[in-house]
């Protein structure tokens, strides 16, 4: 076991790149730290990033947010992006919330990663950077089954770019309302020109967007009937399992309400200001 | 590359500032700054209910801000400031949250308390005048199954209002056993 | 001023507060050696060979110690001894152990515990009640699948429910509760010369001694038990866990080790509350009055025996809860599964049922027509009445307790508008009660002693146990009051076998009634010896003297006085041992006869009312309950912020029942063994809890107390169901009423509310 502090993004990438996979990135060890007490995941050194200059930035460009892999959770909850504030305050309690970053999100894959949902649904883009130089891809299309990633053995998360002029929501069916793994969660954003986008979680293998019920949507009007029949079509796109959190009948059903519930939303509610359309009662 | 900064076990020196004295102490690179903590400096007061991040009752305060300190890992916290229950009274005066928390009847088991009470403290620096609403969502990552919450949420506001008056002294109850 | 109805300052608060107080994974002694449990693989499997060699070969193990190492009988258990220690032949749950290793360090412990080698033939797995009664279910024990049954017969049930106007079927069904205290089994254990002294949390310290000593074949006085301080039991901690690995590996060794489960061993090891299945039948006239209840229970016993028994006579002699019903012909079975076993957890057994029959009373208010707050009063007991055991209730305070939650929830003027589109708002009121103590002629006392210590300090020794219930400041309140003196003032040494008499368990609601009185009557005794010294010094009869703080004065002449130390020399003089010990033993019957019947089948019950409102998102099923008012009859409030505090915590408790928390077992295995998916109420799921203390003196309890621990969970589980059933229309007879469960219900076709009508 070796325990790495390397002070640069290039000293880290160095190390990884000669260390190999089983040496990990430890940032927020949210979900790192949990693995190995419980024999998921074995290390044989940590290269610790939290140390690391310019990890944590958050740099806004034009229309567009860039996160870096490192910020956490609670730095995202004050960005006023609705969806991902919405979907940063869900997770965990605010303890997780000042551990957890970004990067340990999306690196982890998890089909049922709120924010990871709700930065689908925001159309965003993953960088990855390795020695090798730096890639990027739209986050939908980083995960690849659960607790897989496009990430190569040598690289890391960069970077996560998100619009800041879309209009988005997020809605989180858990347990109990904190400190809770999501039986299903849903985002949804639409874009200035009119284009919808819809994150599920817990409802594929990965973090999923309806294309087909995107596609329905394209080109026209939130009218209550198009929302109806996209939100039956992103119904029959998913494919839930049954496990000890839900049951795959309630999750289908849950995609189509809770898709409708969150696009009618978007069509009802003013360009500004979204930010809080939870239950009403929460 | 640098491997002046590797860290080889099995012993790897490094320093904090625990509850306001800098400490050194030998650690296992693979050890969390919970073991560090309880193990090594014998700081019992933080607790640990899950070791998984999910029940808070292991709650620190890093460098100002709460985080479960089985989530940390030991080194990560090399040369930061950790603060724990052991450090929020002032020798014998309990804090005003210790002491709004006694009063309250906010304790019962008392196996959560050191996690709520740190966690209740980093709350009040941020937002000296919480409302309920937001003393829930500040107290959302600790559990409590003895209590129901209300009375730990009573004290909070309690201690808030009281702002920065000083809590009770600790009685001569102690001096008895 | 009376001690008594006080707020007093909790003894243990302070160190709370300020992380000094030691609970038991806390504790360390000089080169502690670190212990860790071998686990079965399977859940139900013949052990072929176990090799423990391969252990014994990792670097820091310092020994592994197997069946052979026991000099006992290898077994506990509370009511039938048949929990091995480590199994000699047969594994039937997940949790069961096989032996342990004990190391330098954790690390080591664990890897020896991953290097032993067991060889199994595995065996069909009884996953259910279904399994277990099935013609060719494997017997998982010498006497089948069986552990007990019991019943109650009260008139003739199947004649009045033939005769009645409506008749109403519905099955229940109760999920599997784990207690999730949040301090671990952890515990140290030392040799003091020959003594095995071992310091974890238990609710019994005598008999887990007493279960000890005999499992490992040693003399009584060579175990010591010393409850350290106590992170939440709720019944959780009455089966032995830890304490007999601790004393097993001291006594092997002759070395300090200490041991702590893992969350995820915790849930898989330890009892849980007993998953049950209820078929209910009621029968009622026209206008409402109960005619007749006709229950089956089935539950789900695990593995092992545990307080199966018990529960199950609970379950079954409560099974009509708070009302009046001629005709009762109620049967429980027990029955054994490779499922975790399940045992005592506050509400025993009369959780479960007050989940059934607060639902059929709901079904029969709809059946009828009728206001179901109406149809209670009707039939809710009286003071006077008989219970289904046919014990005479002097106290039926259910109707009180009603009456004071309804004013204080403002019910008249409940808002009954949906909150939004999607959202619909509910009520739901709860009655129940619930029997104080072990009961049913179970030997129970409490032992309590009291004395004035050499440096004049009023002692009580107390073998009952804090467990965060506020016990030891109730008995210092208690002892302070026979003789004016403060509780802080007074010095509780409590729960070490060495020091302290035996007072029973810290369950069954018994504490405040059973140790408080113990403690009364120590107290008076002590107070006794006093007043005579005090008598002869100051030349007036005792009666007419009293204590004030320091001193004694006349109650007449308040220049006739003498300070109390000087009558506390005086005393010790005369040959006073200013030393009382007492017992409180109350007389309760076990069933007279084969109907179940019981004059006394506890000592006292106690009874409360909850309402709860819920709103219900009507799309997704999720449930949000919003306030809950508990009112509970206590008797009289000794300490009212810790009896609140019993409230509010029982409460959250039966939130989490009726909502989220479910073991979830599939063919013996746990599902959800972890915090991350057994879900217990965090501080945005519990509302505001309104605890209303109703005081109708108990003839029994000290100062008219009657305890009240268990029933704030018996009630809030109905309250919060009943709540849902009226937000969704819908009867709601499974817990947890999860969000997915509620919106199953929904979806179903309009149930059948009533399936015998026979209004002639």
């Amino acid at each position: 076991m070796i325990y790495h502090r390397p002070q640069s993004i290039d000293e880290a990438l160095a190390l990884k790149s000669s260390l190999g996979q089983r040496a990990r990135f430890i940032a927020g060890g949210t979900d790192l730290v949990v693995g190995i007490r419980k024999g998921r995941t074995t290390v044989d050194s940590f290269v610790d990033l939290s140390r690391v200059p310019g990890l944590a930035g958050l740099t806004r460009a034009g229309d567009t947010l860039r996160i870096g892999a490192a910020c956490t959770h609670a730095q995202l909850e004050r960005e006023g992006i609705t969806a991902l504030a919405q979907a940063c305050e869900t997770v965990g309690g605010p303890q997780i919330r000042n551990m957890g970053t970004l990067g340990g999100q999306v690196g982890t894959a998890s089909p049922a990663g709120d924010v990871s949902v709700a930065l689908i649904a925001l159309d965003a883009v993953v960088e990855l950077a390795s020695v090798r130089g730096t890639r990027s891809m739209p986050l939908a299309d980083f995960f690849v089954g659960p607790g897989r990633t496009s990430l190569e053995p040598d690289e890391m998360v960069l970077s996560v770019t998100v619009p800041t002029n879309r209009k988005s929501v997020f809605y989180k069916i858990g347990k109990r309302d904190a400190v809770a793994i999501s039986v299903v969660v849903a985002a949804a954003s639409v874009s200035p020109s009119g284009d919808v986008a819809v994150g599920l979680g817990c409802v594929a293998p990965v973090p999923f967007r309806p294309r087909k019920s995107e596609q329905m949507l394209r080109g026209h009007p939130l009218t209550s009937e198009r929302i109806d029949a996209a939100a039956a079509m992103a119904a029959s796109e998913v494919s839930p399992i049954s496990d000890h959190r839900g049951g795959a009948t309630y999750r289908r059903a849950m995609v189509e309400t809770l898709t409708r519930r969150l696009l009618r939303t978007l069509a009802d509610t003013p360009y500004e200001g979204l930010l809080s359309v939870a239950m009403s009662h929460s | 590359m640098s491997e002046s900064n590797a860290l080889h076990p099995e012993r790897v020196a490094m320093t904090l500032v625990l509850n306001g004295h800098s400490v050194s102490v030998e650690v296992d690179p693979r050890e969390t700054l919970f073991d560090t903590l309880r193990e090594r400096l014998r700081a019992t007061g933080t607790k640990g209910a899950c070791l998984g991040g999910e029940c808070g009752s292991c709650t620190i305060l890093l460098d100002g801000e709460p985080v479960t300190a089985c989530l940390v890992m030991a080194l990560q916290a090399d040369g930061r400031a950790v603060d724990t229950v052991e450090g929020l009274a002032e020798g014998e005066q309990l804090s005003a949250l210790q002491a709004a928390f006694v009063q309250a009847g906010a304790v019962q088991c008392g196996y959560c308390t050191p996690g709520l009470l740190v966690a209740a403290t980093a709350l009040l620096r941020k937002n000296p005048k919480p409302t309920e609403q937001d003393v829930r969502r500040g107290l959302a990552g600790n559990l409590c199954r003895c209590t129901g919450y209300g009375k730990i949420i009573e004290a909070v506001l309690n201690a808030s209002q009281q702002g920065d008056a000083q809590g009770t002294q600790k009685s001569a109850l102690r001096g008895k056993r | 001023m009376s001690n008594i109805g006080r707020s007093v300052q909790r003894e243990d608060v302070e160190g709370k507060v300020t992380g000094e107080t030691r609970y038991g994974g806390d504790l360390r002694g000089p080169e502690t050696l670190t212990a860790a449990v071998i686990r079965a693989a399977h859940p139900h499997a013949k052990i072929l060979a176990i090799d423990l060699a391969p252990a014994r070969a990792i670097e820091g193990v310092v020994a592994v110690l197997g069946r052979e190492d026991i000099g006992g009988t290898n077994r506990h258990g509370l009511i039938k001894r048949d929990h091995p220690v480590f199994c000699d032949e047969r594994v039937r749950y997940l949790g069961d152990a096989l032996g342990m290793v004990i190391a330098e360090t954790p690390e080591a412990a664990k890897r020896g515990v991953e290097a032993v080698r067991v060889q199994y033939e595995v065996l069909p797995v009884v996953a259910t009640m279904r399994d277990a009664i099935a013609p060719d279910a494997p017997a998982l024990h010498d006497f089948g699948n069986v552990l007990a049954t019991q019943l109650i017969r009260k008139g003739d049930a199947a004649k009045s429910l033939a005769e009645s106007d409506v008749v109403l079927t519905h099955t229940f069904a109760m999920q599997g509760v784990d207690h999730a205290f949040l301090d671990l089994e952890a515990g140290y254990a030392e040799m003091v010369e020959d003594v095995v002294t071992i310091h974890a949390s238990g609710q019994w310290v005598h008999e887990e001694r007493r279960l000890i000593a005999l499992a490992l074949g040693l003399a009584l006085e060579r175990v010591r038990i010393v409850q350290p301080a106590t992170g939440g039991a709720f019944g959780g901690r009455e089966d032995l866990s830890i304490q007999i690995y601790l004393g097993l590996a001291a006594l092997t060794l002759g070395r300090p080790v200490r041991m702590q489960y893992t969350r995820e061993e915790s849930m898989i090891a330890r009892h849980k509350r007993h998953p049950m299945e209820i078929e209910y039948t009621l029968g009622a006239k026209k206008d409402g009055t109960f005619t007749a209840a006709k229950v089956i229970i089935r539950s789900d016993e695990g593995a092992y025996a545990s307080t199966g028994p018990a529960v199950l006579r609970k379950a079954v002699s409560h099974c009509t809860g708070p009302y009046r019903v001629p005709n009762v012909e109620a049967d429980g079975v027990a029955l054994f599964t490779n499922n975790c076993p399940t045992g005592a957890m506050r509400g025993f057994g009369a959780c479960q049922l007050a989940i059934a029959y607060e639902g059929m009373v709901l079904a029969m208010a709809r059946a009828l027509g009728m206001d179901v707050v109406a149809l209670k009063r009707k039939n809710l007991l009286r003071d006077g009445e008989c219970l289904t055991t046919g014990q005479v209730v002097p106290v039926a305070s259910a109707i009180d307790c009603l009456d004071a939650a309804l004013a204080r929830f403002g019910w008249a003027d409940r808002a009954r508008e949906a909150p939004s589109p999607t959202v619909r708002r509910g009520y739901g009121v709860s009655t129940f009660c619930f029997g104080v103590g072990y009961g049913d002629g179970y030997p129970d006392a409490s032992r309590a002693r009291v004395r004035f210590a050499d440096d004049n300090v009023l002692e009580v020794y107390s073998g009952g146990v804090e467990v965060g219930q506020g016990l030891h400041s109730l008995l210092a309140q208690i002892a302070g009051e026979e003789f004016g003196i403060e509780s802080s003032a007074v010095r509780v040494i409590a729960s070490d076998t060495a020091r302290t008499p035996e007072s029973g368990s810290s369950s069954a609601t018994r504490q405040t009634v059973f140790s408080g009185n113990a403690v009364k009557l120590a107290a008076g005794e002590l107070h006794r010896q006093v007043m005579d010294a005090a008598a002869v010094m100051l030349g007036l009869h005792w009666e007419d003297l009293v204590i004030k703080g320091d001193r004694v004065v006349g109650v007449h002449h308040e220049s006739v006085a003498a300070p109390l130390a000087w009558v506390l020399a005086s005393a010790r003089e005369r040959g006073f041992l200013l030393d009382a010990t007492a017992v409180y033993k109350p007389r309760t019957v076990a069933p007279v006869d084969d109907s179940g019947q019981s004059p006394r089948a506890f000592l006292t019950y106690m009874f409360g009312a909850h309402i709860a409102e819920v709103w219900v998102d009507i799309e997704t099923g999720e449930a949000r309950v919003k306030r809950i008012v508990a009112a509970h009859d206590v008797g009289k409030a000794i300490n009212p912020r810790e009896v609140a505090g019993q409230i509010e915590g029982g409460v959250a408790q039966g939130l989490g029942m009726a909502l989220m928390e479910e073991v979830v077992t599939r063919n013996g295995r746990i599902l959800n063994a972890s915090f991350t998916d057994y879900i217990i109420p965090t501080i945005l799921d519990v509302p505001t809890i309104d605890a209303v203390i109703v005081e109708r003196v108990d003839l029994e309890g000290p100062y008219g107390a009657r305890g009240v621990g268990e029933p704030p969970l018996i009630g809030a589980v109905p309250a919060v169901l009943a709540a849902i059933s009226d937000a969704i229309g819908r009867p709601v007879h499974q817990t947890p009423a999860t969000a997915e469960r509620v919106w199953t219900i929904m979806q179903s076709p309009e149930p059948t509310l009533v399936t015998t009508w026979s209004l002639s």
